[in-house]
């Protein structure tokens, strides 16, 4: 058995290696479907990727461009997906795009001297918040993506490791490690001087 | 299980981050999945269109749309062109620099220009329809070219980690020794001062040359390079210590003191696996040799009876094309095509 991408453009042929040949083959068969325009298949890559693009993205970006940078990724990863090749790459692949997508929103948005907004989509957000993830935002990249897919989106360690394509061994390592950070800088009290009082220390 | 919160949320919870989690959760995304039209919808340039063949628009309207298009396009040119010269840089510990400039926390690698790490610090450096490449401490790497569909960079020290998107052949790095093209894949390349270096492949395929050699490395296989010799003979990475010390002997040439009970032992230790390195030696080995490096391989990967052994000892590259094939590795075709398209 052998999994062949064709999308029309000349492609690698990936033979068979075990069990990560079938997580591959089936994400490859969602992601043909996609290239397809099936809207299902599409819904149903959005659902497993679009919080890891959410935390790359959050974790560089003002919150409110959030949301609309991540369709952003996602237009430019349907329009870009016949360029692919292997699918067991597609998560770093669309980890790099996302990331390629905040670096050229910061840019535009520095041209333009725009000040950051931290209020996404209106909802009331208390400061205290804001405050670590700005905090979170400061620490080194491998750490605070990491950390983010887990604080912000939820994800576990392994959901982290699959989608990232990065091994479970790295996913523990940063989650630890960023962890450590994020505690020494948050300190045994409040996160920052300027945050408003919580109770939570 | 190992009672991780961090890792396994399942897991009996972490006062801490349970109250980390509960105060970001917030932030979480709610948006549901668009639809792919609307996704399209999004593109630049697709309203104007839209409005263009709409039958309600005038001539005037048309006009105006395809005035606007002008300036889309004109604008999209002059943005690539802006962009065309070099590429995102972000630092990811420490200080890297471009020349003498400290890298704070982005910035752009123009052509021409080097980006520096020192012990402390890494950088990675993004093209989104190329890939990613991380580059590691201590090194040392300088933007060669990037176009449309050739991007080339200089390793003259240090460690990258290159994982590539792009379409293979289009991903280039020189190396003191060797040259690396990517041929869809996720590699890690390694030079030291004096020129010699490690290529250790991870998915895909990437091909070493120089000095007229050439190596199609595969994931899980590594080659060495070195200035004397050029790209050494791929191994996969799991054979043992012993059967890569000799292989490396064998790649120092036949005038190496040890050169022949190297090759000897290469040829009697070589597993069915190994294959992919059998037949990278045969043009490599002195001619007296070859018939030997034959065997071996035959008696490990049967030569298909479509090929002849005297081709095969001419080196005859259908015939070795032909072998290599029938190792159930990959189609020699495509990487054959890459050196014809490379050398247009």
């Amino acid at each position: 058995m052998e999994h062949v991408l064709e999308f029309g453009r000349p492609v690698l042929r990936f033979p068979a290696a075990g069990s990560r040949d079938q997580g591959a083959r089936s994400l490859g068969e969602t992601l043909q479907a996609v290239a397809a325009g099936d809207q299902d298949a599409f819904t149903r890559l959005y659902a497993d990727y679009s919080r890891m693009v959410h935390a790359i993205l959050l974790g560089r970006v003002p919150g409110r461009d959030v949301d609309d940078l991540v369709q952003d990724v996602f237009l430019t990863a349907y329009t870009r997906l016949a360029g692919l090749r292997n699918p067991d790459a597609f998560g770093g692949w669309l980890a790099a795009i996302a990331r390629n997508r905040a670096t050229d929103h910061l840019r535009q948005a520095r041209e333009q001297e725009r000040l950051p907004d931290e209020m996404p989509g209106g909802e009331s957000i208390d400061a205290e918040t804001f405050a670590v993830l700005e905090i979170v935002r400061k620490l080194p990249e491998t750490y605070r993506e990491t950390l983010v897919m887990r604080l912000v989106e939820g994800m576990s360690g392994q959901e982290i490791a699959d989608r990232t394509g990065l091994s479970p061994g790295s996913v523990r390592v940063n989650l630890h490690r960023g962890m450590k950070l994020l505690r020494e800088k948050l300190g045994p009290a409040k996160p920052d001087t300027t945050v408003h009082e919580s109770g939570n220390g | 299980m190992d009672n991780d919160y961090l890792w396994d949320p399942s897991a009996p919870p972490d006062p801490e981050v349970e109250r980390l989690e509960q105060m970001l959760g917030r932030l979480r995304s709610t948006t549901p999945a668009p639809s792919i039209a609307d996704l399209v919808r999004r593109m630049p340039g697709h309203d104007v269109l839209r409005w263009r063949t709409a039958r309600f628009l005038g001539p005037a309207l048309a006009a105006a749309a395809a005035v606007v298009l002008m300036i889309a396009a004109s604008w999209q040119s002059m943005r690539t062109l802006h962009l065309a010269p070099g590429w995102d840089v972000a630092s990811l510990e420490g200080q890297p620099r471009i020349g003498s400039a400290i890298v704070a926390d982005i910035g752009r690698l123009a052509v021409g220009q080097t980006l520096t790490t020192d012990a402390s610090s890494r950088a990675r450096l993004d093209i989104s329809t190329l890939g990613a490449v991380t580059v590691e401490t201590n090194s040392r790497v300088r933007l060669v070219a990037t176009r449309a569909d050739h991007f080339r960079l200089a390793l003259e020290r240090g460690t990258l980690h290159a994982v590539i998107v792009a379409p293979p052949r289009q991903f280039v790095v020189d190396t003191p020794s060797s040259r690396a093209t990517d041929l869809g894949c996720a590699y890690m390349l390694h030079v030291d001062e004096d020129g010699t270096g490690l290529l250790s492949v991870t998915a895909g395929w990437v091909s070493f040359e120089s000095k007229g050699r050439e190596s199609f490395v595969p994931a899980g296989a590594s080659a060495r390079t070195d200035p004397d010799h050029g790209p050494g003979t791929p191994r996969y990475d799991v054979t043992d210590q012993r059967f890569r010390d000799e292989l490396d002997f064998v790649d120092e040439g036949p005038r190496m003191e040890g050169y022949a009970s190297a090759l000897a032992y290469v040829l009697e230790h070589a597993s069915v696996h190994d294959a992919m390195t059998l037949w990278h030696l045969i043009p490599r080995v002195a001619p007296s040799d070859r018939g030997a490096v034959v065997d071996a391989l035959a008696a490990r990967a049967p030569m298909p009876t479509s090929v002849s052994r005297d081709a095969v000892m001419r080196l005859d590259k259908a015939a070795l094309d032909q072998w290599w094939d029938s190792l159930g590795l990959q189609d020699a075709s495509w990487w054959r095509l890459w050196k014809s398209e490379l050398g247009k």
